[in-house]
């Protein structure tokens, strides 16, 4: 352990949220050690009238729109382009009056880090008019070093008025491996180069020393020029614009329209909350390969309590920080939950998220994986955010679905990002090395009226650009063989998630190139993410390397190859869902594979026409039509209606043969919670609240059988069927990756059959109760 | 010489205008006829020819027919298109299906964004099922990595003529910088089905981007087909009346094509509605002043307001366009659309406690609730109505009786939560609505790095002029011309009558840095030649083509480029490196100074020729009937109460004046309310309103 984690451990008796030890996070009374010598513009114009204030909040959604067009343009760098990044506008005090649909997770470092800004340095060096501080330590505001926050403070008449922000992902920061994702991290050391927030520009004029020291530190030091002045850029075309609005309107008056933004968006949110029964709602995931070539999987829980109009989220559950880059930081555990809310609570509020941060209680405890400590490696473990976040989007549309004016707003979750890097030099002897974006076209979860979107990008980055192959083949030294979409690529349901895509790519004049893998989850091992309500979980991703193929010998016989597995191939690896540097040499193939959103309800619920177009359009395999939907199409691609009628009854039949839950982990709770007296509520798609026989209880919605107290696990009162993660279509043995045995757990009504949830553990998991109402 | 005709089909209407060789403008119109829309072509030009008092057959004599065609884009709205089949290259068949994952949501309205459990996918272009890869490879370096499969290609193409395919879309990948592959394919379909209509992706559109290459083609083949019958037809009718001349058909790039190119190339037309009106602000301009104004132009109707910008007398071009969700590359002038009309819907929402307007619309039919068609939402013109900014019974020229209870009834409705009464809500929505346009002549300007404070701006449409003085305040701009005020329905026609011919050629380049000027000269003169070729093979004389340069220029590490025009002549490498400054001097006007990064070094990616020329010796008259020096105030008609929300919701007792009688040499002083036929001009406290001797209202904004 160095000098400096022993310093920072030794001296810490209680929790220091002060960005050495564990993250920066600001104290309630933060504003207290902000220098006096930094005047806050405080005038406010209590007069505001209504119209003014939405004249006023399009505007400020304009600023923000046209920041982000102007970073895109500016930009060198694919990723800028595939518009992984998101800004925002703020009050003085860094409360986000305005984020932009870009990245949502990004949103929530600016306001930590500006907080540090002003409560460590507005005496020295002094925050001023025309200052830009940029950052990327990951324990002050940054998801992890390749996203690097620029932020610049607005003065009017001389006063600090607002800030505005950006935070983009950088093409190459240095560390052990190109591209910025090292696997190999043990800990921050070998990541990229973390650079604590530093004024790089002061009032109006770049300090050149410190951008030199800035470049010097990547392998791309040009394009990382770019993008940093397109970040410049974005941040003084906002500043003026905000500062324009302040004279049009009168600064007072925009002061006044930011602070109800804000005021809106938290009672908007709160009475949203107010909608939703008190309870707490868990998940569990894992996150595979602490290191490389590590067979463990390691365990994360999030929990979020809704009581009232608050809510609190923790992780209790989740394993310790470990060497290797396999957790995030602060930043990541409440950016992924603001990033949830914003584009499932707050589409009213224009993505005002912080307004909705003032009803919440951020309650982690430091030093597990959702919640690093210095010196833990993060930059490679930034996926997992990913993954943490489509947990949240299972709860979120859990909690929604409890009330029938906010279920149409859920969104099921998308699945992992697996991302590829490839880097090396072309035969011109040009370096390169970044990920490929494609990814960016992943379908989306299902909701509760209708199937997820096929290639449609995450919902928590609603405008991120799949970029063209004529793109991408300039820039690397690769073919793409195929980019298609994905057949039985989303989850199966009553509403199916969308399906992603399969591409494969050969090496062309290039002299030299490695492959990275980074995936976030176990989204290569087991699955791309959970379903809903008995909906089922998305496939696995996969990266396949064949080996010395025929592709060449196939080229000359006018074939372009359009499956990797039935080439000839020397030998064909599955790589893992991380690992450093595969050699790909000409004459070899390699394939990703990434998918879709999961399923929501139980798949026989589906309509069988609605199966037969999947099938038609090649979503979905005869196959999973039959297995999974109980669907029979006939040779013309119509319904067998008799078939699947007799098929469906089948399934249903065999789900009475399985296990009662209670037999293995335990005696339902038998009903305990007094009767309320109000009528029957819907908490589930197939579950409502109701009074039974003096008692409040959960039961099912199609058959009305009692499934357990209001209170209980409802899933204590069901069947289950614990079968291999095989079931769900394109998914392999899980021992192909790890040595513990994974289990995909399904559960349905005793009295209909109808099938209500699913969960994918350790089969020594114990049952994880979804929810518990209070 | 005989007339100048112009010719614009709307959804409606059918508009004419004719235009004397002293420049005076005659209009007419008469209803649209789809779908042989030929019909009320020639129906529009009959009446015209009523109104000069000449039979159709003497006012086509001699004369230019200039053509603002929808039937293209008419036909994609309302998918009445061909069945088309697109060939790809094998492996990237669904990249039109997958629409660039979340690009496809660029540029949609803000409520759409956020709400992202609404967001789905538009409709495919094509169906899977008519989609078929063809096994071949070009790679980016021009090499054929693998040649065309043609016993499978031959296959494919069978297996989409069975399907049904009337037209056909090829589009293979890196055909830009060689195209045999697709030459090949095209040759195929031309063996196998040699009637159909075939688009092929490097004669659309020669540009590095698959995706909305793609799109541009399968768009293209959609309505190739329409667009060739009607044309065809079009000539045949005019044939019969003894026009034999070429048409000449308005183009999104801002410039007249002939019909043959625009059967050939039909996607050209999509948009050229909006880009006519600003190519007929652009005319204007430069018949009224030198022709350097700087102008943005305003056309706000009854569901969408589109803005564009003339800069030095030049309108702004982009380099792509929308259909919906699906983005296209073509050479189109710059006219954004924002939903914000007449028919906006004023409603109170209750998450934000505000009332919101738009971007639904009542269209027109229900329509406002004014129109009393059993619409019962509150729209922009109940609004306008209720403020006394409208006439219930002069709207259009009195084609309308506005139902002012029902527009008050409609807005309490949408203001009562908020304890707004009519005029309350009527004088939001309107301050809404402004302050919308406002952000879009903001992103369409600002951001384009150029300050609307300076420009004129143009207002037209139907209620362009009722909102343009409150908009300019808003946004600091201190003139309003409500161009040629009489035309204010025939403005598109107009702007087709005052159209040039236009060629564009563009070539995908990768030159990096410094600049080969051989190779510039040798390609310069290359495009030219094919720009030469296509003019005179219209009829236009070499010697009358003025000709412009550009080229796409970007630091080489960059992605996006910025089009900078080239120095004509021979290149040299100073002529070079001239061109490589002023691409760093225009980067750092549209960024800011100090954005520039020389030296990541420079790259050229395309070439660009653009050619036109006149087609007529179109001039407008000045119709000073009166000396010009005078300085009369124009006469109200009567008065009627007005609610001036800037300053209270008292309605006060204001002039209203014929815009009929509104001469060059009158002048109207704000507060007033002109009502011509088609329009209403607001003038607000402190404006003041001219009549310039083209006929034009100039409003100084006080």
């Amino acid at each position: 352990m160095s000098q400096a984690v022993e310093e920072l451990q030794g001296s810490t008796a209680e929790i220091a949220w002060d960005g050495r030890l564990h993250s920066y996070r600001s104290a309630p009374d933060w504003m207290d050690r902000v220098s006096d010598e930094l005047p806050l513009y405080d005038q406010i114009d209590d007069q505001l009238d209504p119209v003014t204030f939405e004249v006023i909040r399009n505007r400020l959604w304009t600023i923000n729109i046209a920041h982000g067009e102007a970073m895109t343009r500016i930009s060198g760098s694919p990723t800028f382009q595939a518009l992984d990044f998101n800004m925002c506008i703020m009050t003085e005090a860094a409360e986000i009056a305005m984020n932009a649909p870009f990245l949502q997770y990004l949103a929530s470092g600016s306001p930590m880090a500006i907080r540090y800004v002003m409560e460590n340095f507005s005496a020295d060096p002094g925050i001023h008019e025309g200052d830009v501080f940029i950052g990327n330590d990951p324990w002050v505001g940054a998801a992890h070093q390749m996203d690097v926050l620029v932020a610049q403070p607005v003065f009017v008449e001389g006063k600090l008025f607002a800030w505005v922000s950006n935070a983009g992902h950088q093409y190459d920061l240095g560390g052990i491996v190109p591209g910025g994702w090292p696997q190999n991290a043990v800990d921050v050391y070998s990541d990229p180069t973390l650079f604590s927030p530093f004024k790089l520009v002061e009032r109006g004029v770049m300090r050149r020393d410190l951008e030199q020291m800035y470049r010097r530190q990547s392998r791309m030091p040009d394009l990382v020029a770019l993008d940093l002045r397109a970040q410049l850029a974005g941040c003084r075309f906002a500043t003026e614009q905000l500062q324009e609005a302040c004279r049009q309107f009168g600064a007072p008056t925009v002061k006044a329209a930011m602070k109800r933004i804000l005021d809106n968006a938290q009672r908007a949110f709160a009475e949203k909350l107010e909608r939703i029964p008190d309870g707490t709602w868990s998940e569990v995931r894992w996150f595979d390969e602490q290191l490389p070539g590590d067979r463990g999987t390691h365990r994360m829980q999030v929990n979020v309590t809704k009581e009232g109009d608050r809510l609190r989220i923790d992780n209790r559950g989740t394993d310790e920080q470990a060497e290797g880059p396999n957790g995030f930081v602060f930043t990541g555990f409440a950016g992924s939950l603001m990033g949830v809310i914003s584009v499932s609570m707050l589409a009213d509020q224009m993505f005002s998220i912080g307004g909705a941060e003032r009803q919440i209680d951020f309650d982690p405890t430091p030093g597990l994986l959702t919640c690093c400590d210095y010196p833990a490696a993060v930059s490679g473990g930034v996926m997992n955010i990913l993954t943490h976040m489509n947990a949240l989007m299972v709860i979120f549309s859990r909690m929604l679905a409890c009330d029938p004016d906010v279920k149409g707003d859920l969104i099921g979750a998308g699945p992992e990002w697996p991302l590829l890097v490839l880097a090396g030099t072309d035969d011109r002897d040009s370096y390169f090395g970044t990920a490929l974006m494609d990814a960016s076209a992943m379908g989306s979860g299902a909701r509760a009226f209708k199937d997820g979107v096929d290639t449609s990008g995450p919902a928590w980055s609603p405008l991120i650009r799949l970029l063209n192959i004529e793109a991408s083949e300039q820039w690397y030294p690769i073919v793409y063989l195929y980019r298609r979409e994905l057949t039985d690529g989303g989850g199966a349901g009553r509403w199916r998630g969308g399906t992603g895509m399969e591409e494969a790519v050969t090496p062309y004049r290039a002299t030299a190139i490695e492959a990275i893998t980074n995936t976030g989850g176990s989204g290569v091992s087991t699955h791309g993410c959970m379903g809903v309500f008995g909906g089922m979980p998305s496939p696995t991703a996969r990266y396949l390397l064949a080996k010395g193929t025929n592709v060449e010998r196939l080229f000359g016989e006018r074939i372009v190859p359009d499956d990797i597995d039935t080439i000839e191939a020397e030998s064909r690896e599955l790589l893992r869902a991380k690992s450093n540097g595969a050699p790909f040499v000409a004459g070899d193939m390699l394939e990703a594979v990434f998918t879709g959103g999961g399923g929501y309800g139980d798949p026989l619920e589906r309509e069988p026409e609605r199966v037969a177009l999947d099938v038609a359009l090649g979503y979905v395999s005869t196959e999973v039509a039959t297995d999974l939907h109980g669907v029979v199409i006939d040779g013309d691609g119509a319904v067998d209606a008799a078939r699947t009628a007799e098929e469906r009854e089948r399934q249903r039949a065999a789900r009475g043969t399985w296990t009662e839950v209670s037999a293995r982990f335990g005696e339902p709770e038998t009903p305990s919670s007094p009767a309320t007296g109000e009528a029957p509520v819907s908490v589930h798609e197939y579950l409502e609240a109701r009074d039974v026989e003096g008692h409040r209880v959960l039961a099912c919605s199609r058959c009305e059988r009692v499934i357990g107290d209001y209170r209980g696990d409802y899933k204590l009162g069901l069947l289950m069927h614990e079968g291999p993660l095989t079931l769900v279509p394109l998914v392999i043995d899980p021992a192909h990756f790890l040595d513990e045995e994974m289990v995909l757990r399904r559960f349905c009504c005793p009295g209909c059959k109808t099938q209500m949830a699913t969960e994918l553990v350790r089969s020594d998991e114990p049952l994880l109760a979804e929810f518990r109402f209070a | 010489m005989g007339y100048i005709v112009g010719v614009d089909i709307g959804g409606t209407f059918t508009d004419c205008i004719a235009i004397d060789e002293a420049g005076t403008v005659t209009i007419g119109k008469a209803p649209s006829t789809p779908p042989d829309f030929q019909t009320g072509f020639v129906d529009s030009i009959r009446a015209t020819a009523g109104r000069l008092d000449i039979s159709l057959e003497e006012l086509l004599q001699d004369a230019k027919i200039y053509h603002g065609c929808t039937v293209g884009t008419n036909a994609l709205v309302e998918r009445r298109t061909a069945k088309v089949g697109l060939l790809a290259t094998s492996g990237h068949g669904d990249a039109i299906i997958v629409m660039q994952a979340g690009g496809r949501l660029t540029g949609m309205a803000p409520e759409y964004i956020a709400h992202v459990a609404s967001q789905t996918k538009d409709e495919p272009l094509v169906e899977k099922a008519m989609i078929e890869e063809v096994h071949e490879r070009i790679t980016f370096d021009g090499e054929v990595l693998v040649e065309v499969n043609e016993e499978r290609c031959r296959a494919s193409i069978q297996r989409l003529i069975d399907a049904g395919a009337d037209a056909f879309a090829v589009s293979l990948l890196w055909s830009i910088v060689n195209p045999c592959h697709e030459q090949r394919v095209l040759e195929l379909i031309g063996e196998l089905a040699p009637e159909a209509f075939v688009s092929v992706s490097s004669q659309v559109i020669p540009r590095n981007g698959e995706y909305e290459r793609t799109v541009a083609t399968v768009v293209n083949s959609l309505i190739g087909p329409a667009m060739n019958s009607y044309l065809r037809d079009l000539e045949s009718d005019l044939a019969k009346l003894g026009y034999h001349d070429t048409i000449h058909v308005m183009s999104c790039s801002g410039g007249l094509i002939d019909a043959a190119y625009a059967r050939e190339l039909p996607v050209l037309t999509i948009g050229s509605g909006p880009v006519a009106g600003l190519i007929g602000a652009g005319a204007l301009t430069r018949a009224e002043s030198s022709g350097h104004e700087d102008v943005i132009t305003t056309d706000m109707g009854g569901t969408t307001f589109d803005v564009g910008v003339i800069r030095g007398g030049q309108p702004l071009s982009r380099p792509t366009t929308r259909y919906g969700q699906y983005e296209y590359f073509v050479p189109t002038l710059d006219v954004r659309s924002v939903g914000a009309g007449g028919g906006s819907i004023v409603r109170f929402d209750a998450d934000t406690s505000t009332l919101r307007v738009g971007p639904q619309s009542a269209g027109s039919r229900p329509g406002p609730a004014a129109y009393l068609r059993g619409g019962t939402a509150a729209t922009v013109t109940d609004a306008d109505l209720v403020l006394g900014h409208l006439n219930a019974d002069y709207f259009l020229g009195g084609d309308i009786t506005l139902g002012i209870d029902a527009a008050r009834d409609a807005l309490s409705a949408a203001g009562e939560p908020l304890g707004f009464g009519a005029a309350e809500t009527a004088a939001a929505a309107a301050r809404i609505v402004d302050s919308q346009m406002a952000d879009a002549i903001r992103l369409a300007s600002v951001q384009q790095g150029y300050d609307p404070r300076g420009y004129v701006m143009y207002a037209y449409g139907g209620a362009g002029p009722v909102h343009a003085t409150a908009l300019a305040r808003e946004l600091g701009m201190r003139r309003v011309v409500v161009p040629l005020s009489d035309l204010a329905a025939g403005w598109s026609a107009f702007g087709v009558a005052s159209s040039e011919a236009v060629v564009v050629e563009e070539v995908a380049k990768a030159l990096t840095y410094p600049f080969d000027p051989d190779e510039m000269n040798t390609e310069w003169a290359r495009l030219e030649d094919k720009v030469r070729a296509a003019m005179t093979g219209q009829g236009i004389g070499a010697e009358t083509l003025e000709w412009e340069r550009l080229a796409d220029i970007r630091y080489s590490q960059q992605i996006n480029q910025v089009a900078v025009v080239a120095p004509q002549g021979d290149y040299t490498p100073v002529v070079a490196q001239a061109l490589v400054d002023s691409f760093e001097r225009e980067y750092e006007r549209l960024f800011g100074a100090g954005s520039g990064y020389a030296a990541a070094g420079f790259a050229l990616t395309a070439m660009r020729v653009r050619a036109r020329a006149s087609v007529s010796d179109f001039h407008i008259a000045r119709r000073d009937g009166t000396n010009g020096a005078g300085n009369r105030a124009l006469t109200p008609k009567g008065k009627r109460d007005v609610i001036w929300y800037e300053r209270s919701l008292t309605p006060e007792p204001t002039p209203i004046y014929d815009g009929a009688a509104f001469a060059h040499g009158m002048r109207v002083d704000g507060p007033g309310i002109v009502e011509f036929q088609d329009t209403t001009l607001v003038l607000r406290y402190g404006d003041h309103a001219t009549v310039d001797a083209f006929g034009s209202v100039i409003v100084d904004v006080g």
